[in-house]
């Protein structure tokens, strides 16, 4: 059947069909993400926390801009070119729009994944201390006395396996690199004893000949004691609870022993004093045992008081979200002071905000007692982020979709060209029109989320 | 509307001047975020009427919206509507604390 009014307009509307389509779709995508910045408003206006600003890539996001433009400019042209029964025009410019909107993606899954080894501490006084984990991450460390299992659960424990270590791995032997973390022991390769003596381990089998012994007894758990000293590096987020007798994992698997370490080392880029009642007895200097760090955040924020009195004289500093942003968010740019210092003074490079570039930061231990909370820069740390990851995932699921089509248009319709070049042209424009739609989102998010 | 082979022809270097528009109003979005205009609204509002502009010269030449049969300008008006609804939405909950209380939280109170 012909699907009519592909090429001609239909004479009530004065328009061809798949037209009057994309744009009554443009409309509800408008209420879509209109819903989603109207959101972004709320959020911010709730916001009891200082809104991020510059304080994603602003160079990718630039980028990304750029990239998104050029394909707005080369889908018009890929569609100029039908019109003007040009090929090669068409073709190569219809092919750059994809490979576009294929960049860009690229680019984002960058950004997102930079956000996700990122990691944000909340002190106990509100400062924010950001860094990334060395690799093992945050793990509260664990001299095991015994382990009881918990019956109600299926299967074996499971979260306990991650975590096996054998004992004396605790010391904090750090190489070059960052701490080294010991290797975990296979569960099944662990020898326990019951409390009637009897030697055990927890492969599969083991475990259900203790299980049936339990039924049998009618207990619920079972206590087993290692053979040989056994320690557990457990992460934070797969524990119901922790003392410092005792850690329970998710499964309902109980630990008793002693804890031997709760720090979290972290390799600070950050010291965000904002939130603190008084930045020069914020915990952050107890943490840096190196009092040239403290010293040297004194000197930037002399600096940006100085420029703040030059260019704003008579009016209170601490007023300023500019002042703020720049004097008490003090940016770590070396290991150690004198490297911050020669760094600040050459000058922080173009490129140094970039994935690939390489970075030496200061590491500091934190005791958890000291910590808030934390979280790698995912929507659970703040509703910043949480609108970030809604409006620009769903926008790069336009972008997705975008370059789908016009994949598609670019595979099955080319041989169009020459038999209806009409329907063709009209095909790349509803293509192009849903593409300039997602570009004109994308111009209103990178000035809101990037910049201001 | 714009569909004979030479109009569109001469429609090519518009385009080709708009995108280049874009690009340096991007960089001029940049450089403007900044600036200290020494409140930070001022800052907001620079941008996003920048944006705007960019948005229209989107909308306008890209997406032939200058050109364009009554019917979608009929559509497009009560999207654009409802769009102002829900960026007004706002003003609602401002009895309700909502914003002195976030300035409050972050800025204390003085």
């Amino acid at each position: 059947m012909e699907i009519p009014y592909t090429v001609t307009a239909r004479p009530d509307t004065g328009l061809w069909n798949a037209k009057i389509g994309v744009w009554l779709f443009l409309a509800s995508e408008v209420m879509l993400f209109g819903g989603l910045f109207s959101s972004y408003i709320f959020l911010r206006l709730g916001a009891d926390y200082f809104w991020p600003i510059h304080e994603l890539n602003v160079k990718m996001g630039c980028f990304n801009t750029a990239v998104l433009i050029g394909s707005s400019v080369t889908i018009v042209m890929a569609w100029a070119g039908v019109k003007m029964r040009n090929y090669k025009m068409y073709f190569w410019n219809l092919l750059i729009t994809i490979l576009c909107a294929f960049l860009f993606l690229t680019v984002k899954f960058f950004e997102y994944k930079s956000k996700i080894e990122h990691y944000g501490v909340v002190l106990k006084d509100g400062t924010i201390l950001l860094g990334h984990q060395p690799e093992e991450g945050y793990r509260y460390k664990f001299n095991a006395d015994s382990v009881t299992l918990n019956f109600k659960e299926a299967d074996p424990p499971y979260f306990m396996r991650f975590a096996t270590k054998p004992a004396g791995e605790h010391g904090g032997a750090h190489d070059e690199h960052g701490s080294a973390p010991a290797e975990i022991l296979p569960i099944e390769t662990v020898k326990f004893k019951t409390e009637s003596g009897k030697e055990t381990t927890l492969a599969p089998a083991d475990f259900q000949a203790l299980k049936s012994e339990a039924k049998a007894a009618k207990k619920d758990s079972l206590k087993l004691t290692p053979v040989q000293p056994l320690a557990f590096h457990a992460k934070p987020s797969k524990l119901a609870s922790h003392s410092e007798k005792s850690l329970a994992f998710l499964d309902g698997t109980l630990i008793e022993g002693k804890l031997v370490s709760d720090k979290m080392e972290l390799h600070v880029d950050v010291i965000d004093t904002r939130a603190a009642p008084d930045a020069d007895k914020s915990m952050a200097w107890a943490i840096f045992k190196d009092a040239g760090w403290k010293k040297a955040f004194d000197e930037s924020r002399e600096e940006h008081l100085k420029k703040f009195n030059e260019t704003h004289p008579g009016q209170d500093p601490m007023k300023s979200d500019h002042y703020l942003r720049e004097a008490l968010r003090f940016e770590v740019h070396g290991e150690t002071p004198a490297a911050h210092e020669a760094k600040h003074k050459e000058g922080v490079g173009f490129f140094d905000d970039m994935p690939w570039a390489e970075h030496h930061y200061p590491t500091v231990e934190i005791e958890g007692k000291d910590i808030q909370r934390w979280s790698n820069f995912l929507p659970k740390w703040n509703t910043y982020y949480a609108i970030y990851f809604t409006i620009t995932g769903l926008h790069g699921a336009h972008v997705l979709a975008g370059a789908l089509v016009m994949l598609y248009f670019l595979v099955f319709n080319s041989r169009w060209f020459k038999t209806d070049p009409e329907h063709l042209a009209n095909r790349v424009e509803t293509g192009g029109l849903f593409w300039h739609f997602v570009d004109l989102v994308w111009i209103f998010l990178f000035p809101l989320l990037y910049l201001l | 509307m714009a569909n004979s082979p030479e109009e569109v022809a001469k429609h090519v270097k518009t385009y080709l001047k708009v995108g280049a528009a874009l690009l340096f109003l991007t960089a001029v979005t940049v450089w403007l975020s900044y600036v200290d205009f020494g409140t930070h609204s001022r800052n907001m509002a620079i941008g996003l009427t920048v944006a705007t502009f960019k948005t229209s010269l989107v909308v306008l030449i890209f997406m032939h919206m200058n050109h364009e049969r009554p019917l979608i300008y009929k559509f497009m008006l009560f999207s654009m509507l409802l769009l102002g609804v829900m960026f007004t939405l706002f003003v609602f909950v401002h009895d309700d604390g909502l914003i002195m209380r976030g300035y409050q939280a972050v800025f204390g109170k003085h």
